[in-house]
């Protein structure tokens, strides 16, 4: 079974190559069926190998397929070749089966759009790209997906590129990342560097022998991946793409910008925790960062008004929480949010989706309201949904946070403040969420009536993926219990073997198993049930009971308002500090160095010696002299150079 | 004939079979006539260079010397020659021109080039340097009715001339110092040499670096280049930007590693801050350029800078990834130049922006090839570029110089900027009706199709091509 792993990435890409090559070719029917038969094939076959891998003794679970060497340089080489354990084998289950639940829905989502083979052929050759990411088995064939996963949101985001502000966000993303793939090169660099191999497990095992535990090397290559990470997971300071990617098409957004691709740099401090073991200080930088993140989404989030903003905020601030695990070394906390996220926010956006179809592609919650009697399936599974991002017991978003938040406080690289922080977010995620719906789906109608008369559930193409979404929404937490229940976390075992915590593991369960105080970690699960209890009636009021109240509410604190509802100006920020000077030092550089100084220098000469200059103008035309000029500068520098230098 | 020269048939081919097209144009003028002879004599200039594989290492006289470095870089250069003369004539056939001699003057272009790579004395490195730089003169300026054409040849005239002047001054100052001529003796003499910060040999190298450098168009010496590669032809400009560079680079790499070039530590720091200065100000300047053409000038500015990062690192990394790079970048940029020459009708070359606007809906499977091309030139996985580039990373980190690898990372992003941006144009959709495109020639359109097939191919598989570079270049 083993020697098919490389058909998991494969299948998408023959999809993406059919499609593609076939472009404006091949009916819709077929486009799509193409489409989701070749994703759908790639689930299950990761679920076979799935069974396969879990088939194995814990400590041998890890198939590797070398299909060839790729780049060799000496003894240093790097392989085409996937590895299949236990991380990737989650990381491809959420990719395979989230993605085809998302192909499925955009087979009716998309139906009307023009350009629908080029869509899925984009789509499937963004799985492949992720599918390359969560598979390959070294640094520099992650990169590739890494680099293919962003090029295809690229495309996405700047799909309808007839809109400026579509092309604007695709240019944007464009930029961030680059920022952020600079810092996972040079951190790979330093990997390279010193260990002399880019392959996972060679750099794994002899990192600890390579790199000083704590220096300053390790905790550069760290801080430089993980400002890789902040790119492509949108993380401060690099965040500021994410929320303008929504102008792409809704099931895009539900999978590359809420369920795989954000979630890449996640992934890969997962799959370096060795390093990171091996760097306190880049632990602790991850776990601030991600702790601020996710505070900072969230209160922007409260002051959004249309829907797909909110939920971008809400995923800025939920991808905060995994980086917040990682950062307390909790990597298996990281990894089960990310699953869990996966489930519920891409449920989240499909329902919007769905919402945003009804309303005739209107997405201000402003003009929404009473939807639920027009959208029964939506409503239901957007609900579910909420409830479980909002942390409400029993569904797997609760057990992902709170297995995240007690790790904060109670790992050794954890801090109260950190729990503190990831706590209140936990409230306000439960009040902006709250807040949608009940301006989505209750209160009064305040759509025009031409609107009102085009609202319509959506079709079974759209519906049967969010309500199957909606079960794991439900059940995908019981995998992940905390050990204060009395039960094994699976999840937490199955990962075991490839990230390394602080032992913690073994403590937690030394911990369980000698029926040690446990009454703190039930206090604050208590507590945040409570506070988010409490969120929800409050968000209740507000904008359910008294929308009245709401409005005086934001009168009173308008500045703050205005303040949140334009995200505390940190685009105009950026643009005013970093984008304004880049494009005038290009312009600078070009009109002054080359126009004013090269051409300057000239004139000058010839105001002082016209008469040379009046005989030269005969001698030649244009601005070769000017060339020479420079050449000759050129020789005369670096003559001086080479005798006084 | 003695087996000296027979190791240079490739060369001797290439200069009958000019002499050949002299002839034929002189008899009959047919442009077809003329391509089919330059075409069957550069691929038989090509089997020479493989036949001749036996016969090598052998020096012939002082002045040259064949052997697996010079064959690797012969084979290169006349393979890029073929793809020039297939563009030039899809080029010169829309146009009013004497078609014939441009056949003529780029196989002498070939041959200078040629010579270079085998240089062993510096009586052949300016000889083959003047043969390719007197050829280039006419070809910049072909297109006697185009102004820019004939002003793009004055200029590079001028430069070039002036450029050669240093070169041979720093020559002459050599010989003066040392009484030779010849890299290898030199390379003793130099050793020999109790003191080799003297003036002299100071301002020598440094001459010598101002004409190496004028060729390779590196900062400062760039000047020429955005009006030179937007004025010329098309097909010239592939020409000047793959050829001309190679058999530079090529010289320059025979010269550093036969007399230790490396020894020089003032040399290296100089060369560290011109490729510094060439990868940022070529990506910088790229960025607010509206025609394509120029875009690429500046960027090639830039790619001759990330050459020099592993160049600067020496040893057979340095020589392995600068090989590599070379044939990638060739791939790449005879690629894109000759999309230019294939959509540009009769008259003005279509080279602005928005020249490309659309192109995809016009012409898909061009702008699908230039697409892969772009992708190549900024470096993105699964292209040849991207393994070529991260050849050049290896050899950087491999010698610990991070100042130079952090650049080259910093220029390389700043760049895939411009790239993407030519491609965001191909795919956006025009608001008003493009000018009709000229239909594209056949032959040229499948050559290109050809150059994207190969860099993905060695993007893929970069192994083929890295084993006969490590047999062949790793001979020097």
């Amino acid at each position: 079974m083993s020697e098919y792993l490389f058909w998991i990435p494969l299948l998408p890409l023959l999809g993406f190559l059919i499609n593609g090559l076939l472009l404006g070719k091949l009916p819709r029917p077929v486009v799509s069926a193409v489409a989701c038969v070749s994703v759908g094939l790639s689930f299950v076959l990761s679920l076979l190998l799935f069974f396969e891998l879990r088939s194995l003794p814990p400590a041998a679970r890890e198939i590797e397929q070398v299909l060839f060497t790729w780049i060799a340089a000496g003894s240093f080489h790097v392989d085409i070749a996937f590895l299949l354990d236990p991380l990737s084998a989650v990381m491809i289950l959420v990719v395979t089966g989230v993605g085809f639940l998302i192909h499925v829905y955009s087979t009716g989502y998309m139906h009307h759009d023009k350009d629908f083979g080029r869509y899925f052929a984009y789509l499937n050759l963004f799985t492949f790209s992720m599918l390359t990411l969560v598979l390959a088995n070294n640094f520099l064939l992650m990169f590739v997906g890494w680099e293919g996963v962003g090029l295809c949101s690229y495309l996405l985001i700047g799909f309808w590129f007839h809109k400026k502000s579509a092309s604007d966000a695709g240019k944007k993303a464009f930029i961030v990342n680059r920022i952020g793939d600079f810092g996972f090169l040079l951190g790979m660099f330093i990997i390279f560097w010193q260990v002399g191999s880019l392959e996972f497990k060679t750099v794994m095992e002899q990192a600890p022998a390579m790199f000083v535990a704590g220096g300053g090397l390790i905790t550069a290559a760290c801080l430089l991946l993980f400002v890789g990470a902040t790119g492509k997971s949108a993380q401060i300071p690099l965040y500021v793409w994410l929320p303008d990617a929504m102008e792409g098409p809704t099931p895009v957004s539900a999978l590359i910008h809420a369920a795989t691709m954000v979630t890449a740099g996640v992934y890969m401090i997962a799959r370096s925790s060795v390093l990171y073991m091996m760097a306190p200080d880049a632990l602790m930088v991850v776990a601030i960062i991600g702790a601020a993140t996710a505070f900072f989404a969230a209160t922007i989030g409260l002051a959004q008004n249309d829907i797909k903003r909110v939920l971008a905020y809400s995923t800025v601030s939920q991808l905060g929480y995994m980086f917040l695990a990682c950062g307390v070394a909790a990597f298996g906390a990281g990894i089960f949010h990310l699953m869990t996220h996966a489930f519920f926010k891409a449920l989240l956006f499909l329902a919007a989706g769905s919402v945003i179809h009804a309303m005739s592609e209107k997405q201000d919650m402003r003009e929404m309201g009473g939807l639920k009697k027009y959208l029964p399936i939506t409503y239901m599974t957007m609900l579910i949904a909420t409830l479980a991002i909002a942390g409400i017991p029993g569904l797997s978003g609760f057990f992902s946070k709170d297995e995240i938040l007690w790790k904060a406080f109670s790992s050794q690289h954890g801090h109260w403040l950190l729990w503190l922080v990831g706590f209140i977010t936990a409230g306000l995620t439960a009040f902006y969420m709250f807040r949608l719906i009940y301006m989505t789906f209750h209160g009064k109608e305040r759509m025009d009536e031409h609107t009102r008369s085009h609202i319509h559930e959506s079709p079974r193409s759209m519906t049967v993926p969010l309500m199957a979404l909606a079960v794991l929404s439900v059940i995908g937490g019981y995998i992940g219990m905390p050990h204060i229940f009395g039960v094994t976390n699976y999840f937490e075992e199955w990962l075991a073997p490839v990230v390394h915590g602080p032992g913690h593991q073994a403590a937690s369960h030394a911990l369980a198993a000698a029926g040690a105080d446990t009454s703190m970690e039930w206090a604050l699960m208590a507590a945040s049930v409570i506070l988010v209890i409490i969120a929800i009636f409050v968000a209740r009021h507000f904008y359910n009971k008294k929308p009245e109240a709401a409005t005086a509410m934001a009168e009173k604190m308008s500045g703050m308002k205005t303040l949140l509802a334009n995200k505390y100006y940190v685009d105009e920020f950026y643009g005013a500090t970093v984008v304004r000077p880049i494009v005038n030092g290009s312009l600078f550089l070009w009109k002054f160095v080359d126009v004013v100084i090269i051409d300057g220098t000239i004139n000058g000469l010839a105001v002082i010696s016209r008469d040379i200059s009046e005989v030269l103008r005969y001698v030649q035309g244009g601005k070769v002299r000017n060339y020479a000029t420079v050449f000759v500068a050129g020789v005369i520098v670096l003559v001086a150079y080479f005798i006084f230098g | 004939m003695d087996i000296e020269y027979q190791a240079l048939w490739p060369v001797i081919i290439v200069a009958i079979t000019s002499i050949v097209v002299l002839l034929q144009a002189a008899i009959t003028r047919r442009h077809a006539v003329a391509l089919g002879l330059t075409i069957v004599g550069l691929i038989a200039a090509f089997i020479a260079v493989i036949g001749v594989g036996p016969l090598l290492p052998q020096s012939v006289g002082v002045l040259l010397v064949m052997d697996g470095f010079a064959q690797f870089f012969m084979g290169l250069i006349i393979a890029a020659a073929i793809v020039t003369a297939v563009l030039g004539y899809a080029y010169l056939r829309r146009r009013n021109e004497q078609r014939e001699e441009f056949y003529i003057v780029l196989l002498l272009a070939t041959l200078g080039s040629m010579v270079l790579t085998a240089a062993s004395h510096f009586v052949t490195f300016f000889l083959g340097l003047e043969i390719l730089s007197v050829s280039l003169y006419v070809m910049i300026a072909y297109l006697t009715e185009e102004l820019a054409a004939l002003e793009a040849g004055v200029k590079y005239l001028i430069l070039a001339a002036a450029s050669s002047a240093f070169l041979l001054f720093g020559m002459a100052l050599i010989y003066a110092e040392f009484g030779t001529m010849q890299f290898g003796p030199l390379a003793d003499a130099l050793a020999a040499a109790e003191d080799l910060s003297t003036p002299i040999v100071l301002v020598a190298t440094a001459l010598m670096l101002v004409g190496i450098g004028f060729k390779l168009a590196i900062v400062p010496f760039h000047v020429w280049t955005p009006d030179v590669y937007t004025g010329a032809p098309a097909p010239v400009t592939a020409f000047v930007a793959s050829v001309s560079k190679s058999a530079v680079f090529a010289l320059l790499l025979r010269y550093f590693f036969v007399t230790d070039g490396y020894q020089f530590d003032t040399v290296m720091i100089a060369l560290a801050v011109i490729a510094i200065a060439s990868m940022l100000i070529g990506n910088i300047l790229a960025l607010i350029q509206e025609n394509v053409k120029r875009i690429l000038a500046y960027s090639s500015i830039a790619h001759l800078g990330y050459m020099l990062v592993a160049f600067i690192a020496g040893g057979d990394r340095a020589l392995e990834a600068v090989a590599y790079y070379l044939i990638v970048y060739s791939l790449a940029v005879l690629g894109s130049f000759g999309i230019i020459s294939l959509i540009s009708p009769e008259g003005r070359e279509r080279m602005s922006l928005e020249d490309f606007r659309g192109l995809f809906w016009q012409r898909p499977r061009l702008a699908i090839i230039f697409t892969i091309l772009l992708l190549s030139l900024a470096g993105i996985p699964v292209t040849a570029g991207f393994v070529g580039k991260f050849y050049l990373v290896l050899a950087g980190v491999a010698a610990a110089h991070w100042v130079l690898v952090v650049v080259l990372a910093i220029a390389s992003l700043i760049g895939i900027y411009y790239y993407f941006r030519i491609m965001a144009v191909m795919y956006a959709r025009r608001d008003t009706p493009a000018a009709s495109t000229p239909t594209v020639s056949l032959s040229g359109a499948t050559l290109l199709g050809l150059l994207a097939a190969a860099t993905i191919y060695l993007g893929v598989y970069p192994d083929q091509l890295l084993l006969l570079i490590r047999r062949l270049v790793l001979t020097l």
